[in-house]
């Protein structure tokens, strides 16, 4: 296999010496009167064991550097390899050993620039809680009319969820060291999640069906699940439209495996947009139209989904409404 | 016990102050750390009954503190935080803390909190045991008991009511929102729907009747309700 590339490397030699051959050949036929048979073929037989002798020693010293060449590399350690003695092999491991550190005290400085970046993220959401927290005291200190109260308490809750979800972007990258798998009671999950977004219903005067067996229990992480159900919900409800709409939160076993149907009674989905809507920054038409829209919730909980194990998919007919489908594996 | 002391280490001086008057208001005496490197000198002036601290502070951080309070005192330490991770929490806990609050909070959480800790630690004749009410106009609520009072009549009420004429008679002769009604009765996982609170004001018209008003809860379309006290009494 590796002789290919050698062959293909030697070729132009193995021509010229083949005409250099012929030429000396007919030089002695037409110079020498009794030239014989004989002579000719005795002296490109010497002539062919000299160049096979070169090629076999050519090919001896440079045959790592032909095996690296051929091969393409596994791991980056491999280019730290020697290739060989011979001058052109040594200059070959040198040059790949180069753009080897080269490489990779660039790769270090970016990880290093993405480390720094994400510790910044950190400490500024948390920073930014305490401005929200005199807000949102200082709101019940002055006493307001409720209409202005809970025009602001919207407002505060639009900055909770937009901290929360930067929080959990910038903890995505971390999330081996975050997480904890367990059991849980998917009926308490839900309700919990339902109770702690509540204020999303009731502004919009949407209202949570839940149909979920006492029984039924689900492995997953209650902190990223709850992060997870809070978007769809979010979602749901902002897409309902108007008043006296639902939310059904509607979960069955199903062999091994636990599913939980949310959908709402809301404006839908197109098909076009249908495929795209876990990429990260579509928002669709709709999304547009909805001031609420980052792009970023239902990639997030493909991300989050996927890591955890879990299967989510969507359904959606326009003008009727959208279901989220997640696949549990039961505890 | 004739006061109770609160010790607040905050470095936001204006969560500090916000927490330090809504305390006093509820008739703790509260006063905040202002050097954060004399903690331990400010937690021996005070002798604080509970303590209510944060993670993040400036020098040490709050879990360094709650160990070194820890060495002189039992008292209720709470942690409130803008860090939510389970980690945080199980850290305070583990250095001695008994409670932990996440930040953006409300009040009522952490005065709920400082109650029953107190109570817990020093039993129920601490913390100024006298009752809480709420009051407009001579009409009086006993929150802890589920009872309302005017004019030297009482009528009991259920938890979920007196929930409600607490934020009704709070806001007296101001409009109280629908939403912010609903809010207030979905605190456990049950929710509560427009056609709920409609029968829950009902029962409370009803009651009030039986005190002798005329009908004092309004109905304000597109807004909520009111409790109209003025000219009474």
């Amino acid at each position: 296999m590796t002789m290919r590339l050698f062959i293909r490397e030697q070729l132009p030699l193995i021509l010229f010496y083949a005409g250099q051959m012929l030429l000396v050949g007919l030089w002695y036929w037409l110079a020498v009167e009794n030239h014989a048979w004989m002579v000719v073929i005795y002296g490109a037989l010497l002539s062919l064991v000299m160049l096979a002798l070169y090629l076999a020693y050519r090919y001896y010293t440079h045959r790592k550097l032909y095996e690296r060449l051929e091969a393409p590399l596994q791991t980056m350690d491999q280019s730290l390899t020697r290739l060989g003695e011979a001058p052109m092999a040594e200059a070959v491991s040198e040059a790949l050993r180069n753009q080897f550190q080269l490489y990779k005290n660039e790769l270090y400085g970016t990880q290093q620039r993405l480390e720094n970046h994400t510790a910044f993220i950190n400490r500024w959401i948390h920073q930014m809680k305490t401005p929200v927290s005199v807000i949102q005291l200082t709101l019940q200190d002055l006493d307001l009319e409720d209409e202005i109260t809970d025009g602001l308490q919207e407002e505060i809750d639009r900055l909770k969820k937009g901290l929360e979800m930067a929080l959990y972007t910038a903890r995505l990258d971390k999330f081996e060291q975050d997480f904890k798998v367990e059991g849980m009671p998917l009926l308490e999950t839900v309700e919990k999640a339902v109770a702690e977004n509540r204020q999303w219903f009731i502004r919009k005067g949407v209202y949570p069906a839940i149909e979920i067996p006492p029984g039924l229990s689900v492995i997953s992480d209650a902190k990223w699940l709850a992060f997870v159900l809070g978007q769809v919900i979010v979602n749901a409800v902002n897409y309902s439209q108007g008043e006296g709409k639902k939310v059904t939160f509607r979960a069955y076993r199903m062999g091994p495996h636990a599913v939980l149907e949310i959908n709402d009674e809301g404006i839908g989905i197109v098909k076009e947009d249908l495929g795209r809507v876990f990429d990260p920054y579509f928002t669709g038409n709709q999304g547009r139209q909805y001031h609420e829209s980052t792009g970023m919730g239902l990639f997030l909980v493909r991300e989050v989904c996927r890591k955890l194990d879990h299967k989510v998919e969507i359904e959606s007919e326009p003008g009727k409404g959208t279901t989220v489908r997640f696949t549990f594996t039961t505890a | 016990m004739d006061q109770v002391n609160i010790l607040i280490i905050e470095d936001d001086a204006k969560i500090a102050s916000l927490l330090k008057t809504h305390i006093q208001k509820y008739g703790y005496a509260a006063y905040a750390v202002e050097d954060f490197g004399r903690v331990m000198e400010e937690f021996r002036e005070v002798q604080p009954q509970l303590v209510l601290i944060d993670v993040n502070l400036p020098m040490f951080d709050g879990f360094y503190w709650c160990r070194q309070i820890r060495a002189l005192s039992t008292c209720p330490i709470l942690f409130i935080s803008a860090r939510e991770s389970e980690m945080d929490q199980v850290m305070a806990l583990e250095n001695g803390a008994d409670d932990y609050i996440t930040k953006p909070f409300h009040y009522e959480v952490v005065v709920a909190k400082i109650r029953s800790h107190l109570r817990r630690a020093y039993g129920s004749y601490s913390a100024k045991s006298e009752e809480r009410t709420v009051e407009a106009s001579g009409l009086v609520l006993y929150p802890e008991r589920f009872m309302l009072t005017y004019g030297g009549q009482s009528v009991e009420l259920t938890q979920k009511e007196s929930v409600l004429v607490e934020a009704l008679i709070k806001k007296a002769d101001r409009v109280v929102s629908r939403g912010r009604l609903l809010d207030l009765m979905w605190e456990d996982r049950h929710f509560i729907d427009d056609n709920t609170l409609n029968v829950y004001i009902t029962r409370i018209r009803k009651k009030l009747k039986e005190l002798g008003f005329e009908d004092p809860v309004e109905t304000v379309r597109g807004a909520g309700y009111m409790l109209r006290l003025e000219g009474t009494e």
